[in-house]
């Protein structure tokens, strides 16, 4: 169970001199520059007709990502919902993912409760992949089909999240997308945080979703935007999915102001993507050899890293994580022995080391605090 | 020149300095009649080129929707210094200012901003009606009826049952408590469990439902155990025409949804105003619908600077309204039944006999640089903002005079 005060929580109502928030790349506040900007955009009614601003914005990111048309939306959970939704729009379809991706934990079920399609969980390694012959099992034989839901999309997580934001490579994105011609379905990817993974693997972004149908990207994390994804797909997908998100409501009007920020976000903050990474390998590496923490320093890819507290160390996740927001540094409880950091390009280097230092402070009071 | 030569003629043949005086006078005179010709020919092209370019370019006057209404100075220049936090992960100070003043303002204990009038009341209907089974009384001329593309069922589940809207937006009482199921028949029957209305009413012109209107289905509702929810898109409109505060005006409600980005002027977004139980489940909704937005304080001390600044205006737009309203009635060939003019929407007929269409009649008129919007056939809609001047609207009525009954140069005259 989520402890749901603990994360939930606005960092500045914390009276600390210093703030280094590592719970997600998604706090990431607008630069001056994304400000000037957003003051400046032109704008129109999106809905009746087209926003100047969204328009570019979107042209920009179909052309990034080589596909035909791409659509601007509130949150990467819509920009999963209306992209399941459409490439399931017929009742009774069934969709393959990951038994621990982020649209089966994390986005209230809403495409089976709001979308009416049946999740077919299949096991996510630790490497956020899902092994080839499992996906193929998994999909339904029509000749069961009065018993069986229809199979028509699969869907990846590039970076995979829960495995610590570890990328899925080009040739095993290719893999799963055969798999997916082979029997006639769509692939989708929610590539929340693809720009990572094209940094890390060195693969160009459109040759990185070249396979997938569709692709959700969200401009709000290390991108730095402050709101929204964009979806990618084709011109007949995206108009489809146009109508979806009005109906869900997310037919907003003069956005420009949003997609002002985020076409800054594309323009600075892509680069910086590749320091972020450096940090989190930095970082990962300093805190394994705290005695009492260890990290999976090989797993750290991107700019996420899982914390585990080793058995014995007689302090548990709930209390490292107070002795640090004390010290104004937060991270994220995954479980009792869990944490989770994750950087952007708004942590410098000597955050970090800052961080270092507190975890390292945390670790040696909380153990002496328990009687040593 | 047929003068000059004439008078060359009579003047060569007597003194000859004074005929080349003369000569040379008339020539000139001459001269500068011809160029007043040109220049008059010439004025005439300049002004119809300069009427064209202004039909092209110039000036625009937005009559589509309240929902243009790009941001102001002040809104553009709060959004850029607006303080920011992530509102899923903890509160955005911005966001919490607003939705705080938002519950204020409507008299209830909680508030929360959505990304559009369409999501508000689609948490709404599906928070009040989240059990499988449930069904909802509305208007069968209601925006959410007619211009949600079905969401409440097709998305939510919910099973829509309308009842007939009268030409003032209201539904009669005793249809509405007719429509109510009898728990009785439940075997067979869904579950009745909200009544929505709509205030303003769009369809019906932009109607106010009465504050008393209001209460007795809010009366009808509590005696059978439903809620309440009112469709508060221009609620404020209501609110300033009828003279009554928005929070006694929706009193009665269990939930409102209310948009800032139509005549209030913010470049997006609405609210979401009801009880904390129902605000944190409506939260919950939300995010599962998509419309968890981050650092969503900037759009949000847009709808602040809305706030304070425009609702003030609202009763000018509605002056408007009735100026516009009254001159197109005058005009042969339109008619406007002004006395339903009660905010800033109009609906305009296009009279049996005349020689256009609505559709024609919006395609002549964006011309001009004035845009409608084509209801049916012979109906076209025009609604007020606070960036339509009320030069803006001689000007429509002008254009207006012009494309129903003027002479076109088009038609070769």
């Amino acid at each position: 169970m989520v402890a749901e005060n603990h994360y939930y929580f606005s960092v500045q109502e914390r009276m600390v001199a210093r703030n280094v928030d590592l719970r997600s790349d998604t706090v990431t506040k607008p630069t001056e520059a994304m400000r000037i900007a957003m003051a400046n955009a032109e704008v129109d009614d999106d809905v009746l007709g087209n926003d100047p601003t969204a328009f570019l914005l979107e042209t920009e990111m179909a052309r990034m990502m080589g596909k035909e048309a791409a659509l601007f939306v509130p949150s990467g959970t819509m920009g999963n919902l209306i992209c399941v939704l459409v490439h399931c729009d017929v009742r009774g379809s069934e969709v393959i993912l990951g038994d621990n991706c982020h649209i089966y934990i994390y986005e209230n079920g809403g495409i089976a409760t709001i979308g009416g399609v049946h999740p077919r969980a299949v096991k996510n390694n630790d490497d956020g992949t899902m092994d080839i012959d499992l996906i193929e099992a998994a999909i339904r034989d029509p000749r069961g089909e009065l018993l069986y839901p229809t199979t028509r999309l699969i869907c990846l997580e590039n970076t995979h999240a829960n495995s610590g934001g570890r990328c899925l490579s080009v040739e095993y994105t290719d893999r799963v997308g055969e798999i997916a011609k082979k029997h006639g379905l769509k692939l989708h990817i929610d590539g929340a945080r693809i720009f990572n993974a094209s940094v890390a693997l060195g693969v160009p972004l459109d040759r990185l979703v070249q396979a997938a149908d569709s692709v959700s990207v969200c401009l709000s994390k290390g991108i730095g935007a402050p709101v929204g994804s964009v979806i990618v797909g084709s011109k007949n997908f995206i108009a489809k999915a146009r109508r979806l998100r009005k109906t869900l409501g997310g037919g907003m009007r003069q956005i420009g102001i949003l997609c002002a920020a985020a076409l800054v976000g594309l323009q600075e903050n892509v680069g910086k993507l590749e320091s972020d990474h450096r940090k989190a390998r930095l970082f990962a590496d300093g805190l394994n050899e705290i005695k009492g923490l260890k990290v999976n320093a090989s797993s750290v890819e991107t700019n996420m890293i899982f914390i585990d507290i080793e058995e014995g160390t007689r302090t548990r996740a709930e209390k490292i994580c107070k002795y640090l927001e004390e010290r104004g540094v937060y991270v994220m409880q995954e479980c009792s022995s869990r944490l989770r950091v994750v950087l952007h390009h708004q942590i410098s280097a000597s955050d970090v080391q800052y961080a270092l230092s507190c975890f390292k402070i945390a670790l040696k009071g909380l153990q002496n605090e328990t009687g040593n | 020149m047929q003068f000059s030569i004439k008078f060359l003629e009579y003047v060569c043949t007597t003194d000859k300095v004074a005929s080349i005086i003369l000569v040379s006078l008339a020539i000139l005179l001459e001269y500068l009649v011809w160029y007043q010709l040109q220049m008059v020919r010439i004025h005439t092209f300049a002004f119809r080129l300069v009427f064209v370019a202004e039909k092209m370019v110039a000036r625009m006057v937005d009559l589509r929707s309240d929902t243009v209404t790009k941001p102001t100075e002040a809104m553009r220049a709060a959004m850029a210094s607006a303080e920011v936090d992530d509102d899923v992960l903890g509160r955005d100070p911005s966001c919490f200012l607003l939705e705080s003043e938002m519950a204020k303002i409507f008299g209830k204990e909680g508030a929360i901003f959505v990304p559009s009038g369409t999501m508000g009341n689609l948490i709404s209907v599906l928070v009040h009606c989240d059990i499988r089974g449930s069904e909802v009384i509305l208007g069968d001329n209601s925006h959410i009826h007619i211009y949600e593309n079905g969401g409440i069922a097709t998305i939510g589940g919910v099973h829509p049952r309308t009842v007939k809207n009268n030409e003032d937006g209201t539904m009669d009482i005793d249809l509405i408590e007719a429509a109510i199921r009898d728990p009785k028949g439940e075997l067979v029957y869904p579950t009745t469990r909200l009544i929505c209305l709509e205030n303003t009413h769009g369809n019906s012109g932009g109607r106010c439902l009465s504050v008393e209107y209001t209460d007795r289905v809010g009366e009808v509702a509590k005696k059978h155990g439903l809620k309440l929810h009112i469709d508060g898109a221009r609620i404020f409109n209501a609110s300033v025409a009828l003279g009554v505060p928005v929070d006694r005006l929706v009193q009665a409600a269990d939930s409102v949804s209310v948009c800032l980005s139509k005549g209030l002027g913010a470049p997006v977004g609405s609210v979401i105003v009801g009880s904390n139980s129902f605000i944190t489940k409506a939260r919950r909704l939300r995010k599962t619908l998509g419309g968890g937005m981050r650092q969503v304080g900037i759009l949000c001390a847009a709808a602040l600077v809305a706030l304070q600044e425009n609702v003030g205006k609202l009763e000018s737009d509605h002056n408007k309204a009735k100026l516009l309203a009254d001159g197109l009635n005058e005009i042969k060939g339109l008619r406007v039944d002004t006395s339903s003019v009660e905010t800033n929407i109009i609906y305009v007929e296009i009279e049996e006999g005349s020689r256009t269409t609505a559709a024609k009649l919006c395609k002549d008129l964006e011309d001009y640089g004035i845009l409608l919007m084509p209801m049916s056939l012979s109906r076209l809609r025009i609604v007020f903002h606070h960036q339509i001047s009320a030069s803006d609207v001689q000007y429509a009525l002008s254009c207006f005079e012009q494309a129903v009954n003027g002479v076109r140069n088009e038609n070769g005259n």
